[in-house]
């Protein structure tokens, strides 16, 4: 078995930290990746990480109130050795990027 | 555990004109045959912001609920129509009539499941979803007010002061008109004119939640610190005295900012919405 430690992934708009509100996994369980892990809040708001792995939680850092830079450590995983060593990053369940603007810019006409 | 989604701009004219609003349907993997369910996010927030990014579609999901979005106008990928009627509040509740509809809603029939709509909201949203609920008792089956209160705060919002502001930065003395008015502008993707033509609108159509009350079963939501819903309490009440079943949940340790993300909200929301 091997370890896999995650950063507090970017948050965008330039968020430089987080602070934990509740852990909703703990050290010892079986996580499915994408099976939500923590809530943080930002300056901006509040939002649930997905788990970017699946694996047992060996670790978790910062309890609830703790703030978190990006970057820095947040979890650890144990898993199979041969998934070990790749870099992972946090996924985004992201919305259909289809972008429509109605409003017209006149001036650009 | 994503089933189907699908986005798109709302096309649909209501009463002539084009309401501009982006509306999401998300179909689960594994359908509880239950009726979808409408999510209406905050003043200042969106789809993505108050039902994406904290867990919430990924939830009711999970639970096999088909889910309606709508990025309200001005917000989100919604367009910002500068006729001032797009956002007035009853105008919206027309718009999500349409939309409601147009995604498959049906009215509310005895011993089917699938019939009718839930609807959750949050702040704004919970205003909308309580007068949505007591307007239209013929589709929509239960309710979830998340961060409610009895009177609109942005009914109380200085809009002179907030306008004085933009133009030269003059400060704006009332500290809840400074507040909002921040939190919107943190947001790149907000339209700042548009929010404040629906800060405009509000104040014409203020929040009177004994008008109308709604007569379906309701879960009203706030976290414990949360400023702008201590009034809670009272909307329960109005609820229970119109004949309705309205219970509470507080989240202990939650404010309005972050009561959203936690795990007892979405998982009473589920439960509430699970029948």
């Amino acid at each position: 078995m091997a370890e896999i430690s995650f950063p507090l992934p970017d948050l965008g708009e330039g968020l430089i930290e987080a602070t934990v509100l509740e852990w909703l996994v703990s050290p010892g369980d079986q996580v499915e990746r994408n099976q939500p892990l923590v809530e943080v809040e930002t300056s901006k708001s509040a939002v649930e990480l997905p788990s970017p792995q699946a694996g047992k939680v060996v670790r978790t850092f910062g309890g609830a109130g703790d703030r978190i830079t990006v970057g820095e450590p947040l979890i650890v995983f144990e898993v199979p050795d041969n998934t070990a060593g790749i870099v992972g990053t946090v996924p985004k369940d992201e919305a259909p990027t289809r972008r429509v603007r109605l409003s017209a810019v006149l001036d650009e006409d | 555990m994503s089933g189907r989604h699908t986005g798109e701009m709302h096309s649909h004219t209501v009463e002539g004109t084009d309401p501009q609003l982006y509306v999401e349907v998300h179909d689960p993997a594994s359908d509880a045959g239950l009726r979808p369910v409408l999510l209406l996010h905050g003043f200042s927030s969106s789809s993505k912001l108050n039902w994406h990014d904290t867990g919430w579609v990924a939830a009711l999901l999970e639970a096999g609920r088909r889910i309606i979005t709508v990025d309200l106008p001005g917000h989100g990928r919604s367009g910002a129509p500068e006729d001032m009627d797009s956002y007035s509040p009853s105008r919206i509740r027309a718009d999500l009539l349409q939309i409601a509809f147009d995604a498959g809603v049906r009215p509310l029939h005895d011993g089917d499941p699938a019939s009718g709509v839930d609807v959750v909201g949050y702040s704004l949203g919970a205003r909308l979803a309580w007068e949505f609920g007591a307007t239209q008792p013929e589709i929509v089956h239960r309710l979830v007010l998340g961060g409610p209160n009895i009177a609109d705060p942005l009914a109380a919002f200085d809009l002179i002061a907030a306008q004085h502001y933009l133009a030269d930065g003059t400060p704006i003395a009332d500290e809840s008109t400074a507040g909002l008015l921040k939190m919107a502008m943190l947001l790149p993707s907000n339209n700042i004119f548009a929010l404040l033509s629906l800060v405009d609108a509000i104040k014409a159509e203020p929040f009177d939640p004994a008008e109308a009350v709604p007569h379906m079963p309701m879960l009203l939501v706030a976290g414990d610190q949360d400023e702008r819903a201590a009034t809670m309490p009272q909307l329960a009440e109005l609820g229970i005295r119109a004949g309705s079943m309205a219970e509470q949940l507080t989240l202990p340790g939650r404010n309005h900012a972050n009561a959203i993300t936690s795990r007892a909200f979405k998982q009473g929301a589920i439960a509430f919405l699970g029948v």
